[in-house]
């Protein structure tokens, strides 16, 4: 994530209220952030925690072979989950775009889906689509920048995870 | 044709504003050369060797008359008074400004057309068979639902960052001219025993340094589920797909290496989930609003023969000669489909100039029912030709140098930009073209070596397909010096397969003549009525290697 961020949630500008939480590191009652490896190996007693919790998915490093982690690996545990952060390690790797999609339409999460690491201006619009609503962006990005960015085209072709229909529906909306 | 309506106005209109905010941007230095790069290739912008290029969408190879006078228009005013029509049915322009090019999308956007997504690793430009709705035999005019995937596919929110590229090809004949089998995804219209219509969907096909033909992942989705499996195929791929190295991250290397068992299993799972919703089912009034767009012309009804037309190939041995090679069959009786061939002996293959492209233009507005059409292998046809008009249409390509008699004979080659234009190749693609035309140029001679595809790439990355050429050639570069590999027994059609490259590379000054023995040893060799390729087929390589390489 970068260092200097700032947080929109729902189209307003939020305080950040999470801490990132490190593997090793004990957790207080205050709202966390753990690793996917944490939440699995630590579930019983995540469980019985008192305080929100919330689960960051790593994706993958630049230059390395290895995808990223699994957003189904979180079904058994979205009971637990306050919120979910995809990690886009830069912002041409989209595959955060169907995990997020995944979260919503398959495993039907509800909470707050944040999008984290390079979130970039042009990137927002098709994140929001994707049931985003949550992003750590640039402070030099502010909120009316931000809805801008989400503004810049005023329709759809295709349904995605927002209230949008699509061109190929919405003609013959009844 | 398909017509904008409202909706495809604003969204266009929309994204010319939102380019014109990123290039007013990339000027100023608020975004990165590297940040914006990905955006201006969703909008069709590539950096080249000397300039920036853009690359127009002509959505499966179909124009109306305005829209091509427009692109004469733009040859003219943002260009250096030409255009080059590309292996997808594209068209590019080498020379435009960076600065100048939102207003040119902007023209663009006046004839319902634009450069959405024509590069990026995006879902590309759909294209398809260039003789749909001409051509007997078909199960359904493809460009019906290639317009539906047009519209679902752009601004795709979760696919306009995949791995790598995405390209989707449809045909609704079973000769196959669209190479649907060299696609990411290709589809085939069918009909099923209840008289449904559904596709046959062959996944993983490409080109590139690591050529394979699409495997069959279905033989028949419903109609109303394609939707849901495409977005299961493109879902599978974005979540599984490699991004640790470019040259694997194509869809055909994720089933290549899953395995094609596997693979169905991943999208059928995916599919089960997506469809399930029936979001993605497009309303029938839909279907049929834009069904309608393509409903047939009004054709007369006319005698199979004209008269005027015989009495014209009697009198004219060049106009016999080039309806010999260019004109087909068309399904309503008293109509051809006309082939203008963009390779004049020695021409660069595909380009055209700006008046070229007025008068195929007005040709389409008076003979064709206003329509053009752009073909893959870099041509161009007048699709709805009355037998009567199609001297007067010959007549008028011959005064523009537009009637070279040579489709799909050896002349008729596809051939990347190269090194004259590109700054990935390793050698020259276009003079090679020429000279091969040139030494073959004679058209009796090539119409006696008949159907011949020779297909030509400056590097590995295959733009010229080479792979799939009956004579392929690569370009390959050793030691500063450009040489030439061949390749024989590609196919690009129903029949798809890859080249076997003959042996050890050729240089610049033995190639021709590489060709040329290559070209003799099947003269030699063939047995009645045998095409090239059938008789590679079946005496297979060592005829022709131990022609190529004898001390």
């Amino acid at each position: 994530m970068p260092s200097e961020y700032h947080l929109i949630i729902d189209g307003q500008t939020a305080d950040e209220s999470w801490v990132y939480v490190d593997d090793e590191a004990a957790l207080s009652d205050a709202p966390s952030i753990v690793s996917l490896a944490r939440l699995k190996a630590e579930a019983d007693s995540l469980r019985a925690r008192n305080g929100k919790l919330g689960v960051v998915l790593a994706a993958d490093g630049e230059g390395k072979t290895s995808l990223g982690e699994d957003v189904h690996e979180l079904a058994p545990y979205l009971d637990m989950l306050s919120l979910v952060s995809l990690r886009f390690p830069i912002y041409r790797n989209g595959r955060g775009y169907s995990a997020a999609r995944i979260l919503r339409e398959q495993l039907g999460f509800t909470g707050e889906l944040r999008a984290s690491g390079e979130v970039l201006y042009d990137q927002l619009a098709m994140m929001a689509r994707c049931g985003i609503n949550g992003f750590e962006i640039a402070a030099d990005i502010s909120l009316e920048t931000f809805q801008t960015a989400l503004g810049e085209l005023t329709g759809a072709y295709q349904p995605a995870a927002d209230k949008q229909r699509g061109a190929l529906w919405a003609r013959h909306a009844k | 044709m398909y017509r904008y309506d409202e909706f495809d106005h604003q969204l266009v209109a929309d994204r010319v504003a939102q380019f014109r905010g990123q290039v007013e941007r990339r000027v100023a230095g608020e975004i990165t050369e590297d940040a914006f790069k990905p955006l201006r290739l969703m909008n069709g912008v590539y950096l080249q060797l000397h300039a920036y290029m853009l690359r127009v969408a002509i959505p499966y190879g179909t124009l109306s008359s305005k829209q091509m006078h427009k692109l004469a228009d733009i040859a003219r005013k943002y260009d250096r008074g030409y255009g080059h029509f590309t292996t997808r049915q594209n068209i590019q322009y080498n020379w435009p400004a960076l600065d100048r090019i939102p207003d040119l999308l902007e023209e663009l956007a006046e004839v319902e057309m634009h450069a959405i997504q024509t590069s990026g690793n995006c879902i590309r430009n759909v294209t398809s068979d260039q003789y749909a709705a001409a051509i007997a035999g078909e199960v359904e005019d493809p460009r019906i639902i290639s317009e539906i995937i047009r519209q679902w596919s752009t601004f795709h929110p979760e696919f306009t960052y995949l791995p790598r590229k995405f390209k989707i090809a449809v045909t609704g004949h079973d000769n196959d001219r669209a190479a649907i089998k060299l696609h990411d995804i290709g589809l085939v219209v069918k009909k099923n025993d209840a008289g449904d219509i559904g596709y046959e969907v062959h996944v993983g096909g490409g080109q590139g340094r690591t050529p394979f033909i699409a495997k069959k992942m279905a033989d028949f989705v419903p109609k109303e589920s394609l939707l849901a499996y495409l977005e299961a195929v493109m879902r599978v791929y974005n979540m599984l797909g490699r991004r640790d190295n470019s040259y694997k991250a194509r869809i055909k290397i994720l089933v290549h290496e899953t395995g094609e068992a596997e693979m169905r299993r991943l999208i059928e799972e995916e599919f089960a989930k997506v469809d399930a919703s029936k979001m993605l089912a497009v309303p029938q009034e839909e279907i049929e609003r834009i069904s309608a767009y393509f409903a047939a012309p009004a054709f007369e009804t006319l005698p199979a023969e004209s008269a005027g037309f015989e009495a014209a190939k009697a009198e004219d041995a060049d106009f016999a000669r080039w309806v010999r090679a260019n004109l087909v069959a068309h399904k309503q009786d008293g109509y051809g489909i006309v082939n203008i061939s963009l390779k004049p002996i020695g021409g660069v293959p595909g380009d055209a100039t700006d008046v070229q492209m007025d008068a195929v233009a007005e040709l389409a507005a008076q003979y064709s029912f206003d329509e053009v059409r752009v073909t893959h292998e870099q041509n161009l046809v007048l699709p709805h030709v009355k037998l009567d008009d199609v001297k007067a249409v010959y007549d008028v390509l011959a005064t523009q140098g537009l009637a070279t008699a040579n489709l799909g004979l050896i002349s008729d080659a596809i051939a990347c930009p190269g090194l004259d234009y590109c700054n990935l190749a390793n050698a020259r693609s276009i003079p090679l073209a020429q000279e091969i035309s040139e030494r073959f140029a004679d058209l009796d001679r090539q119409y006696d070596i008949g159907e011949l595809k020779v297909k030509i790439s400056g590097c590995i990355n295959a733009c010229g397909h080479h792979h799939v050429g009956h004579i392929g050639i690569l370009g390959v570069d050793k030691k500063g010096t450009e040489f030439y590999q061949i390749s024989l027994g590609g196919a690009a059609d129903e029949n798809a397969s890859i080249g076997q490259i003959t042996g050890r590379a050729f240089t610049e000054e033995t190639i021709v003549d590489a060709i040329e023995t290559v070209v003799t040893t099947y003269t030699d060799e063939r047995q009645d009525g045998e095409r090239f390729i059938d008789t590679f087929n079946r005496i297979g390589m060592q005829p022709f290697k131990e022609r190529l390489y004898a001390e």
